[in-house]
């Protein structure tokens, strides 16, 4: 067995006993990337000379005996949308494509002081707004599974990168679904922690009540060890969970006795596909004949959540992306262009005799705003900047964000009274299996409908795991959602572990 | 028919919003220092940041404590409703002094709310202004147009560039907002004076307006009565950013004028929408148009995603209370029930922290020191007397403020016991006052070397006595006679003889035991 094929807990025990090194384990993945990265780009930026400079650190740490941290050595992707000090952050916008913050994320900071290894930046929809991995300015990540088609969004190249053994592990962000949702597309473990759980602190914001960082990984056991590691209170992050972390872990091989599963009658309406729904209701059977109960619940607002989501994750957006005006970083349009441009316009309206409409031309200051940000920004992007701005205007916020928020409430509402009689709901991440590149590519609303089982979680500040349950007729992966009330990853985890441990279907690998 | 604008009555109206810098050691949201502090003041441009206070991708906001109770801490003194829950809204703008593109503000449930100040008035009458609300938000950065005045060294290109400093970004503002109460431009000059003051006395902003600690926005207009008894009120106009007191009299009472001289020429009445904003023109004294009604700006306010909302426990804001110290209004009341001042001395003493701490402490080193039996109505009354003749006219001279003569509270305290044990004279006392704003040696050493120290050694006094009587015969038979005020002279020429050394009341006696008793 190769390197590559070995799970990150694995890894970091073979490591530990000093049975490979670090250097060996990310030369491995390094050597991976370089074969297939080319067909799938679920990278943006690969450093290997730093990767390897970290691996040999970390190797001559554990040769003195130095007390090393939980992921001491193993090679870890991170979604190009957490901050890495020095390192260029781009959210795969041409808008940061120059930008390096000067700060870590509180996430890569833990992931540092737990001595992970980061072997590459991760592509993604930009600004991880998408649920495909086709709005990256710089390319769509190819599915691991059948390179036509979509990874699912808009942690793409971290689904990617861990579905083809380009790395053990990654780091994903999930607004909206975008953890769950291509892990369920490439056959792999995501899990999003509930709201508070993990900091924000040096991620870039999307829409910040509903963004949430969280592991991506082959296993429940591996996606336990990589939450271990960056979950905990912030002081940075004044949304905050003032918890301490848990031992993930240490926890995640127990199987949970009298185990109490929902399923909404609602996740298995109009639009599921049939294998799909056969794959859940299949896996649902594995885990009655491993012992749980379940039982039907509802959750009736739920067929608003796509509704809802769509209001307050532009909203936020719109205010969030704001920053990137070109004044003070990021990309700024070529001021001399600019102003002749703006020149000549001034000058032709003048010449016709339109003194009026020249007044009216764009100062300097706002030109210079409208076409920064008209260059950098790609269209999705501003698709959402402008349905939140329209949103918030004045007249129109009451009709829209204030009816989104109390829409808000009610689903969190239906949550609080599923969670009083079940311990987790249990229904599919997705809808189909993954699509053809392109096939949405002019429909938005389309794309917009592929987050119907994942947004209700962020909208209600719960935890939800994403895991294969299945594969479809043309060998494309089938995902299975796992829903907790807040706080309740522990459970998320033992429940897929166990399912995990009995059916094994998280191991099959891709054909790249 | 052209309509009749003649103008019978025409009433002043003015509401202030007044933004004060906090002086909290950190910024509103992060741990950067804060340019209002006094440990910060001339800090390197661009120095005071972080990755908050720059805006970078992924930076997310904290609340400061410090901040929330100095705010809530001018709430409680200005008499507000402190909300039990308030939050933080985003109000969305796009201008280069503000990174996020948005500035955190309250938009909807401020902090403190309903208050009002009592002030008196420019004709020495108490008025009230009431407080509508006051609300926590963080200060934008600032920009630099003059880029050849202020930075010469710098490369300046053809593009005409301006420079972003972001110290002030993040500083901790609170923004009160007043009703529309006041009449007069003088009274809101006090008005604001007087909240200046107990901002101040509360030790939460240093208060310096040259460094914009404080800036002020009337908003004006005027209600004009006509021939006919028809009232109209004008558009209102708000007055950005000023930062002097004078700035706020001269803007006031120019928009007073201009708006009457526009209403007479267009007609022009207050309705929805109608306000605008203008900019005050110090060189030439006048306000400037900065922005039509049509130009309003919509802020697209929601709340902030990132901050959870500020709730007050009643526990919280009683240990809050309790710091609170005498206010100007109190310091007043008292001076007058406990000195007995007039109402006029007091509000001399209380309208400047500074002027009002040093009386304080001048009174405090008296008691300290005393050994006599003063009352403390007695040494209030002499340390404002002494402070308000001698000390005010000095600073009248000077052009200096009664604390910043360099007299200390203790020269102070030593003088007025001189007095009190009668071993200065009052135009000696006079001339001391005078070198101890030169001088900081103890007073009593400093009047014995200069020979200030009344003579009441009898020899002496006796031989001036002599010389005096010899010298005004004529008075001294006039005396004799009856005529009391021929005394004054004698006295005078003993003064004169002795270099205003001779104790005079000494000398009183024993001209009236010689001339008279017999």
């Amino acid at each position: 067995m190769s390197l590559i094929d070995l799970s990150a807990a694995e890894l970091v025990a073979q490591l530990r006993r000093g049975d490979v090194s670090s250097v060996d384990v990310t030369q491995a993945f390094l050597n991976r990337i370089a074969a297939v990265d080319k067909t799938i780009n679920a990278f943006l930026r690969v450093d290997a000379d730093r990767a390897l400079a970290a691996a040999t650190k970390i190797d001559e740490r554990r040769a003195r005996g130095d007390s090393l941290g939980l992921l001491a050595g193993l090679p870890v992707a991170v979604k190009d949308v957490l901050c890495i000090v020095d390192e260029p952050t781009t959210c795969a916008s041409r808008m940061l494509e120059r930008f390096a913050p000067p700060y870590d994320a509180t996430v890569v900071a833990k992931l540092r002081s737990a001595d992970a290894v980061f072997i590459g930046r991760t592509n993604m929809d930009e600004f991880a707004m998408g649920s495909s991995g086709e709005n990256s300015a710089f390319g769509p990540t190819r599915n691991p599974w059948d390179t036509e088609r979509i990874t699912g969004g808009s942690s793409s190249g971290s689904a990617a990168a861990v579905a083809a053994r380009m790395a053990p592990a990654a780091i994903g962000s999930d607004t909206g679904g975008s953890i769950r949702q291509p892990a369920g597309l490439c056959g792999i473990t995501g899990l999003k922690p509930t709201y508070g759980r993990v900091s924000r602190y040096g991620l870039v914001a999307f829409a910040s009540s509903l963004d949430q960082v969280g592991p991506m990984a082959r296993s429940a056991e591996d996606a336990a060890l990589l939450l271990e590691a960056i979950a905990g209170h912030d002081p940075l992050d004044s949304t905050s969970l003032d918890r301490p972390a848990e031992k993930y872990s240490e926890t995640v091989s127990r199987p949970l006795e009298k185990l109490r599963l929902g399923v909404a009658k609602e996740h298995f309406g109009e639009g599921l596909d049939g294998e799909v729904a056969a794959a859940v209701r299949e896996a649902i059977r594995v885990y009655e004949s491993l012992g749980a109960t379940v039982e039907e619940i509802s959750l009736p607002h739920s067929r608003y959540a796509v509704a809802t989501y769509y209001i307050i994750a532009p909203c936020e957006a719109s205010s969030n992306l704001a920053r990137y005006d070109g004044a003070h970083y990021g990309h700024r349009t070529d001021e001399k262009a600019m102003l002749a441009e703006l020149d000549t316009e001034r000058k032709a309206l003048v010449a016709v005799g339109k003194k009026e409409a020249a007044d009216d031309l764009d100062s300097p200051l706002v030109r210079m705003y409208r076409q920064s940000r008209s260059e950098a920004f790609g269209s999705e992007v501003k698709r959402r900047i402008m349905l939140g701005t329209y949103a918030l205007s004045a007249g129109y916020y009451d009709a829209y964000y204030l009816k989104a928020l109390k829409v808000r409430r009610l689903i969190r509402q239906d949550y609080d009274e599923a969670f009083a009689k079940v311990d987790l709901i249990i229904g599919p991440v997705t809808a189909t299996p993954a699509y053809k590149i392109g096939e949405k590519a002019d429909d938005p609303l389309a794309m917009y409908l592929d987050d119907v089982y994942t947004v209700s979680a962020n909208l209600a500040g719960c935890c939800g795991i994403a895991f294969p349950c299945g594969q479809s007729t043309g060998n494309l992966p089938i995902g299975i959602q796992l829903q907790g009330s807040p706080l309740d990853e522990d459970k998320l985890l033992r429940a897929a572990n166990m399912y995990q441990q009995t059916t094994k279907l998280h191991s099959s690998t891709p054909p790249v | 028919m052209v309509e009749n604008r003649t103008i019978k009555t025409a009433q002043l109206k003015v509401g202030m919003e007044i933004h004060v810098e906090l002086s909290t050691r950190s910024k509103m949201f992060s741990r950067s220092a804060n340019v209002a502090h006094p440990d910060h003041y001339d800090a390197t441009p661009n120095t005071l940041v972080d990755p908050v206070v720059l805006g970078l991708p992924g930076a997310l906001p904290v609340m400061n404590r410090a901040a929330i109770e100095s705010s809530i801490m001018v709430g409680l003194a200005l008499n507000c409703s402190i909300a039990e829950f308030s939050r933080w809204d985003r109000k969305n703008y796009f201008y280069p002094d503000l990174p996020k593109g948005y500035q955190i503000s309250q938009y909807d449930l401020p902090l403190c709310f309903d208050g009002e100040l009592e002030f008196i008035g420019a004709n020495g009458q108490p008025q009230t202004v009431s407080i509508i609300r006051a609300h926590l938000e963080e200060d934008t950065g600032k920009l630099s147009h003059d880029i050849s005045c202020r930075h010469g060294s710098m490369h300046v290109n053809a593009l005409n560039q301006s420079l972003i400093d972001l110290n002030r970004a993040g500083t901790p503002l609170l923004e009160i907002v007043t009703h529309p109460d006041l009449k007069y431009a003088d009274d809101a000059v006090i008005f604001c004076q007087e909240l200046r003051n107990v901002c101040r006395f509360l030790n939460v902003t240093g208060g310096i307006m040259q460094r914009g600690h404080m800036r002020f926005e009337p908003n004006v207009n005027v209600i004009i009565t006509t021939d006919e008894g028809k009232q109209i009120a004008t558009p209102i106009v708000e007055v950005k950013n000023l930062n002097s007191f004078k700035a706020v009299k001269g803007a006031i009472e120019h928009e007073f004028n201009r708006q009457i001289k526009q209403w007479q020429e267009t007609g022009l009445e207050m309705g929805a929408g109608m306000k605008s904003t203008r900019g005050w023109d110090a060189d030439r004294g006048v306000t400037v148009l900065q922005r039509e009604k049509e130009d309003a700006h919509d802020y697209r306010y929601f709340p902030d995603p990132d901050l959870p909302p500020v709730v007050v426990t009643e526990e919280w804001k009683q240990s809050i209370a309790t710091c609170i110290p005498e206010l100007p209004q109190q310091r007043r009341r008292r001076y007058v029930d406990e000195y007995n001042l007039t109402d006029a001395d007091a509000l001399t003493l209380t309208t400047d922290f500074d002027v009002s701490n040093y009386f304080e402490s001048c009174i405090d080193m008296l008691q300290q020191r005393t050994t006599s039996d003063m009352t403390a109505a007695h040494m209030g009354k002499t340390v404002a007397k002494l402070l308000l003749n001698a000390g005010a006219r000095r600073a009248n001279e000077h052009h200096r403020e009664l604390h910043d003569l360099g007299v200390t509270p203790e020269q102070i305290a030593q003088l007025i016991e001189m007095r009190e044990a009668n071993t200065i004279g009052s135009s000696a006392a006079d001339e001391l006052f005078d070198l101890l704003c030169e001088h900081d040696a103890d007073a009593t050493t400093l009047a014995e070397s200069c020979g200030l120290l009344q003579v009441t050694d009898s020899a002496q006094l006796d031989s001036w006595i002599a010389q005096a009587l010899e010298a005004e015969p004529e008075a001294a038979a006039n005396y004799a006679g009856g005529k009391d005020n021929a005394l004054g002279r004698i006295i005078g020429t003993i003064m004169k003889l002795s270099n205003g050394k001779a104790d005079a009341k000494s000398a009183s006696d024993q001209i009236r035991r010689q001339l008279r008793d017999n």
